[in-house]
């Protein structure tokens, strides 16, 4: 906020603009907003209105595209692997090439622009998991993920946190997300820093029998589907528990209050 | 991004240096100016498990210069391999490099 917005807001508030202080009188300051920004957002912004500028691409475009691109949710990867696991010709048909036998499901990988996004390209490979191989993927690089099948990468998935100890140690960090693997079964890390964009195909789970695509749907989440947890009847959703804090951060108030 | 430099799948294989099951080494090179090749795997043993595509390589790519196709390939690594006192005998790690970041080892 400019000095000249923060000297506007004060003295709306002098002129008391229908905002109430309570009636003691003191003169409210309006606490200076601060709004966090990181170098590479401002490199993103700047390259954006350059290339705006330049006519690579128009505001409108880049709205469009983003608005897009944020809409797309791991719907589409779910129904891939729900088709897969009850029809074994398609199964083999997306084994053999992924970006072809998406379209079965609606996606096409060309999209929006017609040759792809600009970083997910139209290489795509589904690793099949098995009772003794389990997939997970990573991009240590920075973030790269199937995002016309699953949308958006979650916040941890790009975080260092998770590239950097994926690779390393692999089994401490499934289990964090509460996925214990016996040692006889291998885990296979993929690390997709170039072209190919992966997903992970889990082993139909028991108790599953006669189920619906549809059924079978809901429980392929998109953690099953980057290798972080197992799909299984009854688990329909990622929601991780929610812990509270042993010490929870009080206001000024509340520490008054609790002195009393 | 043109349109004739988006990777196509199906086409790998065509004139590539390796064959799927070589072993391969990763070679160390310098990074000079961009590079995909972590440090993690560099110098390190793994086997061909794919060729993937043709397509520019990162370190033309990156500075917009067309510098020709070349051949990329998946490569398998033990975690042993990748890092000392890994514990599980049987875990590995998959990641792509381009083909001049590959050199044969003899069997």
């Amino acid at each position: 906020m400019s000095a000249a917005d923060k000297h506007g807001h004060e003295r709306e508030h002098a002129h008391g603009h229908g905002h109430k202080h309570g009636g003691d009188g003191h003169t409210h300051k309006a606490a200076p907003m601060v709004e966090e920004i990181t170098d590479y957002e401002v490199l993103e912004i700047a390259v954006r209105e350059l290339a705006i500028e330049h006519g690579l691409f128009t505001a409108e475009d880049h709205r469009k595209f983003t608005e897009w691109a944020e809409a797309v949710g791991p719907a589409a990867g779910s129904r891939l692997v729900a088709k897969a696991w009850t029809d074994p010709a398609f199964k083999a048909r997306l084994l053999k090439d992924g970006t072809e036998a998406c379209k079965e499901v609606g996606i096409d990988w060309a999209e929006p622009t017609g040759f792809g996004t600009p970083s997910d390209y139209t290489n795509f490979r589904v690793l099949e998991d098995t009772p003794t191989l389990h997939h997970v993927i990573v991009c240590t690089l920075c973030s790269c993920y199937p995002r016309p099948l699953l949308g958006m990468s979650p916040e941890w998935y790009r975080s260092t946190n998770y590239r950097r100890r994926l690779v390393r140690w692999p089994r401490e960090v499934l289990a964090e997300f509460g996925l214990i693997l016996p040692p006889e079964v291998e885990i296979r890390i993929e690390d997709s820093n170039q072209k190919c964009r992966f997903m992970v195909m889990p082993v139909r789970p028991q108790g599953t029998d006669n189920w619906s695509e549809e059924k079978l749907a809901a429980i392929v989440t998109r953690d099953c589907m980057i290798g972080v947890a197992l799909p299984r009847p009854g688990r329909t959703t990622d929601i991780h528990p929610v812990h509270k804090a042993r010490r929870p951060v009080q206001s000024a108030a509340q520490h008054a209050r609790a002195a009393e | 991004m043109k349109k004739d430099k988006v990777a196509k799948s199906q086409n790998g294989g065509a004139r590539a240096r390796f064959k799927v099951g070589d072993r391969v080494q990763v070679r160390d090179m310098p990074n000079i100016f961009y590079t995909r090749t972590q440090n993690y795997v560099r110098g390190v043993v793994g086997t061909i498990a794919e060729c993937t595509y043709r397509d520019l390589i990162p370190e033309d790519e990156a500075f917009n210069f067309d510098g020709g196709l070349e051949q990329y390939y998946i490569v398998r690594f033990r975690q042993k391999d990748l890092w000392e006192e890994y514990p599980f005998e049987r875990d590995t790690l998959q990641t792509e490099f381009p083909e001049h970041w590959l050199e044969p080892v003899g069997h």
